[in-house]
């Protein structure tokens, strides 16, 4: 009986990452450019989903999300890069990022202001590490991939000027959606999830 | 919606429509990789010549190719002006005060074109005539000498077909959802840019509550019905090579050697 009820339970959770996984693919539909920003930085809360599996079943639930979002994405809407997917690719390691952080964070603080200080230091690193990650390896990819090719200066502009900001912009976004969100969804959570 | 229901698949019984699934994925991706190796006119207008054939062989109209291509007009044009302006070498071709256009500029504008319509046509091709289904079911086929590796394959493929089944239901939930809050008041369009991304919070809840339901009940709707994993299951739908596939194989050495007979 015991084992039946943890087959259950795994499948419960496999289904509901799919379906997190599904509308993190929809909420990207709902993306809205940022005024004086490019135009390929977009945002969009498909973190979200993303963030709720990760509190309910940890980081990996985090990340399966992200890769599910992002295989969609890739399935249906194809690649400017042909067979390896830079733009879907980028997504996942910026989301993946994110909400790695966020959740040890706010494990190792309690209560909302762990949420606030994992959401806030999530944002700080993955803007780090993705401005890190367009100048060093995307951009020499993408130049490698479909000789799209920047001057160094151009280039620094390019990544401080816009991916730096909109990651910022990103992360506060999130959060001032997630906060009140994850808040009023926790007790039917923890209600209906207390085995996890 | 119905465009996001179905993903690009345009259901039809053309050659290429009928091909394994699994044969189609593994030629797409060999063949984006031949793609990075044509480095010269002749062995561009080769492939271009050869993907005008199978889009004619596909039976799908050119006017949904040509919207395939639209997301992507703004990269070309950026990497054209790009290019144009800023690639130098060989003869001059037009000066005027504010730029010179160079022959390697021009070169390189015509040749990156050409690699973005090769490469999305390709992947266009493949989504248009190949099911999302029959895609997981290629991709679980063609992973399934990872699971000795400890793989969750069939968890995967899984996932992935729980996935494409219920966006169109978690779509219709959203909008569901989007009309009764608008029923009581809400305002999705107006306001600044904070507002609106506040004004997605009363929609998200429902729907990830929603979402959370809907996987208690299958999980126990698939447990009565006595599923229990990926060992030993059969398929409603079995993938089999035909002799169409066998030519798909012969093309791609054709490409190849055409390739390497042009390349300098």
């Amino acid at each position: 009986m015991q084992q039946q009820m943890t087959e259950r339970h795994h499948l419960t959770k496999t289904i509901f990452l799919s379906l997190l996984g599904g509308s993190a693919f929809l909420i990207q539909y709902f993306d809205f450019p940022i005024p004086g920003l490019p135009a390929f930085l977009k945002i969009d809360f498909s973190e979200i989903p993303a963030l709720i599996g990760t509190f309910i079943y940890g980081p990996v639930a985090g990340i399966i999300i992200e890769f599910f979002k992002n295989l969609l994405h890739f399935l249906f809407h194809g690649s400017e890069t042909g067979a390896i997917p830079l733009g879907q690719l980028s997504n996942f390691v910026a989301g993946s990022i994110f909400i790695t952080v966020t959740y040890f964070i706010s494990k190792k603080v309690k209560g909302l202001k762990g949420l606030l200080w994992g959401l806030g230091i999530a944002t700080c690193v993955t803007t780090i590490l993705m401005t890190l990650a367009n100048y060093f390896v995307l951009f020499p990819l993408y130049s490698l991939l479909i000789h799209l090719t920047f001057a160094d200066p151009e280039k620094l502009a390019i990544v401080l000027y816009g991916v730096a900001p909109f990651n910022v912009i990103k992360g506060f976004f999130i959060t001032l959606i997630f906060i009140p969100l994850y808040l009023k969804m926790k007790p039917y959570l923890e209600r209906h999830i207390s085995f996890s | 919606m119905s465009q996001i229901a179905i993903g690009q698949y345009i259901p039809g019984q053309s050659l290429i429509h009928r091909l394994d699934p699994r044969a189609k994925l593994l030629f797409v991706f060999a063949y984006m990789i031949l793609v990075f190796f044509s480095n010269h006119l002749y062995s561009y207008t080769f492939l271009l010549a050869f993907t005008f054939v199978a889009m004619f062989l596909s039976r799908i109209s050119l006017r949904i190719f040509l919207l395939a291509l639209k997301p992507i007009l703004f990269l070309i044009g950026f990497t054209m002006i790009f290019h144009l302006f800023l690639t130098k070498g060989g003869a001059v071709l037009i000066q005027l005060p504010i730029m010179t256009v160079y022959e390697e500029g021009l070169k390189q504008t015509v040749f990156i074109s050409i690699r973005f319509i090769l490469l999305v046509i390709m992947a266009s091709l493949l989504t248009f005539t190949t099911s999302p289904m029959d895609l997981t079911d290629a991709f679980e086929s063609l992973l399934k000498p990872f699971t000795r590796l400890g793989l969750p394959v069939h968890e995967f493929a899984l996932m992935m077909s729980i996935a494409l089944r219920f966006i169109p239901t978690l779509w219709d939930e959203t909008e569901k959802i989007k009309k009764a809050q608008m029923a009581r008041g809400a305002d999705f369009e107006s306001g600044n840019i904070l507002r609106r991304a506040k004004s997605y919070i009363p929609v998200l809840i429902p729907l990830f509550i929603s979402a959370f339901r809907r996987a208690e009940e299958l999980a126990l709707a698939m447990e009565a019905r006595g599923y229990k994993g990926g060992e030993g299951r059969t398929k409603l739908r079995e993938l089999h090579y035909t002799h169409y596939d066998v030519w798909l194989v012969i093309v791609f050495i054709g490409l190849c050697i055409g390739l390497w007979l042009l390349r300098r």
